[in-house]
């Protein structure tokens, strides 16, 4: 029974998405206006960056366009997962808790939004990772992938953890779109990463485990396992305080 | 609380920051009862229903509600983006219904909204969402309803057949509460009770 009703919420919240055309189309509107903004403004002239999940040692050499890619593709991603998760939670929110008032667990109605949020940041990430063969051939392109997945799924999280505390949209949209604009578009890139003051911050970010795993698949062989898992567990956690708060907001009036 | 008592409130009270909006509510509602809530603009009314119905937490008092409950806000609560079908089958997953097509096409007739099923509820006019806000609380067969203005935008024709429907309901022994402002529906109730500041008195 509750795999059906799971599913039944799965299944509802999906239709729901896919009537939203514009948004769908924006989905692929953005990475695409993302990329070409890079194409134009940068050019092949190589640059040399460190990666720190691999230590000093490694220094990767690599054309700037190429570097400015990867790294907006990952922006992209975490952008547009943030603020779909975000809207998944505050859209229809009192109907959600109507839906809580007639049995549905809250826990569940999250699972099926994480579920609708899942398959987004999958089809997404898939499609912003084919538009780089275009321009260049990732050293490890399901890695490069992978790296995009896990952005989406750290950003989902933090948009269902702000869904989930500001009830209003203007301040769930500020909370996204400063942190986002900060981290995944700003400090997580390597280029100014390696030159930062105080890294311990950086590090301590959202789209910090992701860049790695995003940057060393795309230019070098080393392993991505620890940043890959860093992001996993990350993302758990957001996902396990943006769960919790909103039970409490469910439960708010029930006895 | 007696069997014979399907729903019952003691001395609910609810503030919201410095503004005290119940301060002393008490009901019982009984098998096959009809009850008006009525009051002025902003007396409390919803606030009530709302506690009772448990999606808002009161700050001191105790109920307990014996059986299914129905409730049908003010604002239709319902999905905009997903059609009259798509809301049913949603709410019946909620209740844990199986044969919900039965209940959509029963509740859809006697409430007289079968040509809109597919819509979307976007597209639907404000009276026939209503409707559809009423029937989600209808279709499980609840034994006590709690209906705040469950009326709003029914044309006079809907809106004498919600009248029918509340009897029928209570005469099945279904208890109802219905918040009402309209000095035209006292007569409709087997008890009124009149919320002034704060207080609920029942006659």
């Amino acid at each position: 029974m509750r795999l059906r009703r799971l599913g039944t919420a799965w299944q509802l919240t999906l239709r729901g998405l896919l009537r939203r055309r514009i948004v769908l189309l924006l989905f692929f509107l953005v990475p695409s206006l993302f990329g070409g903004l890079i194409v134009l403004t940068t050019t092949s002239r190589p640059i040399q960056f460190q990666l720190a999940s691999l230590g000093e040692a490694v220094f990767v050499t690599v054309p700037q366009r190429h570097e400015g890619l990867v790294f907006i593709c990952l922006t992209a991603v975490g952008l547009l997962t943030a603020f779909l998760a975000l809207d998944l939670v505050q859209r229809d929110a009192e109907t959600h808790r109507r839906l809580v008032l007639c049995g549905y667990r809250p826990g569940e109605l999250v699972a099926a939004r994480l579920g609708v949020l899942l398959c987004v940041i999958a089809l997404v990430a898939a499609y912003v990772v084919s538009l780089l063969p275009i321009f260049f051939e990732p050293e490890r392109f399901g890695l490069v992938l992978l790296g995009l997945i896990l952005g989406g799924w750290v950003y989902g999280c933090y948009g269902l953890l702000v869904g989930a505390v500001f009830r209003r949209e203007l301040e769930g949209v500020l909370f996204v779109v400063l942190l986002a604009a900060i981290d995944v578009g700003w400090l997580q890139n390597p280029i100014y990463y390696a030159e930062a003051q105080n890294q311990a911050i950086i590090r301590s970010l959202p789209a910090y485990f992701p860049a790695q795993v995003s940057m060393a698949a795309a230019f070098t062989a080393e392993s991505v396992l620890r940043p890959a898992v860093g992001s996993v567990v990350y993302g758990a956690g957001l996902l396990a305080l943006a769960l919790l708060v909103y039970v409490l907001r469910m439960r708010a009036g029930r006895r | 609380m007696s069997h014979a008592v399907l729903l019952e409130a003691r001395h609910v009270a609810k503030s919201f920051g410095r503004r005290r909006v119940l301060t002393d509510a008490t009901l019982a509602v009984g098998p096959g009862e009809l009850i008006g809530v009525t009051g002025e603009n902003g007396s409390g009314k919803t606030t009530l229903l709302k506690i009772l119905a448990r999606l808002l937490r009161p700050d001191a008092g105790e109920f307990v509600c014996d059986g299914r409950l129905g409730y049908c806000p003010q604002a239709p609560l319902v999905f905009e983006r997903l059609s009259v079908t798509e809301n049913f089958a949603f709410f019946a997953a909620a209740y844990g219904l199986e044969d919900w097509p039965a209940a959509m096409a029963r509740w859809a007739d006697r409430l007289r909204f079968e040509p809109s099923l597919g819509q979307l509820v976007g597209e639907l006019s404000g009276g026939t969402r209503q409707k559809l806000n009423l029937a989600l609380a209808l279709m499980h067969e609840p034994e006590v309803l709690l209906l705040d203005e469950p009326y709003a935008g029914f044309d006079w024709e809907t809106y004498l057949g919600f009248w029918e429907l509340a009897e029928t309901l209570c005469r099945e022994g279904r208890g109802v509460v219905v918040v009402s402002h309209f000095l035209y529906d006292r007569s409709r109730f087997d008890r009124i009770c009149e919320l002034v500041d704060g207080v609920l008195a029942c006659g």
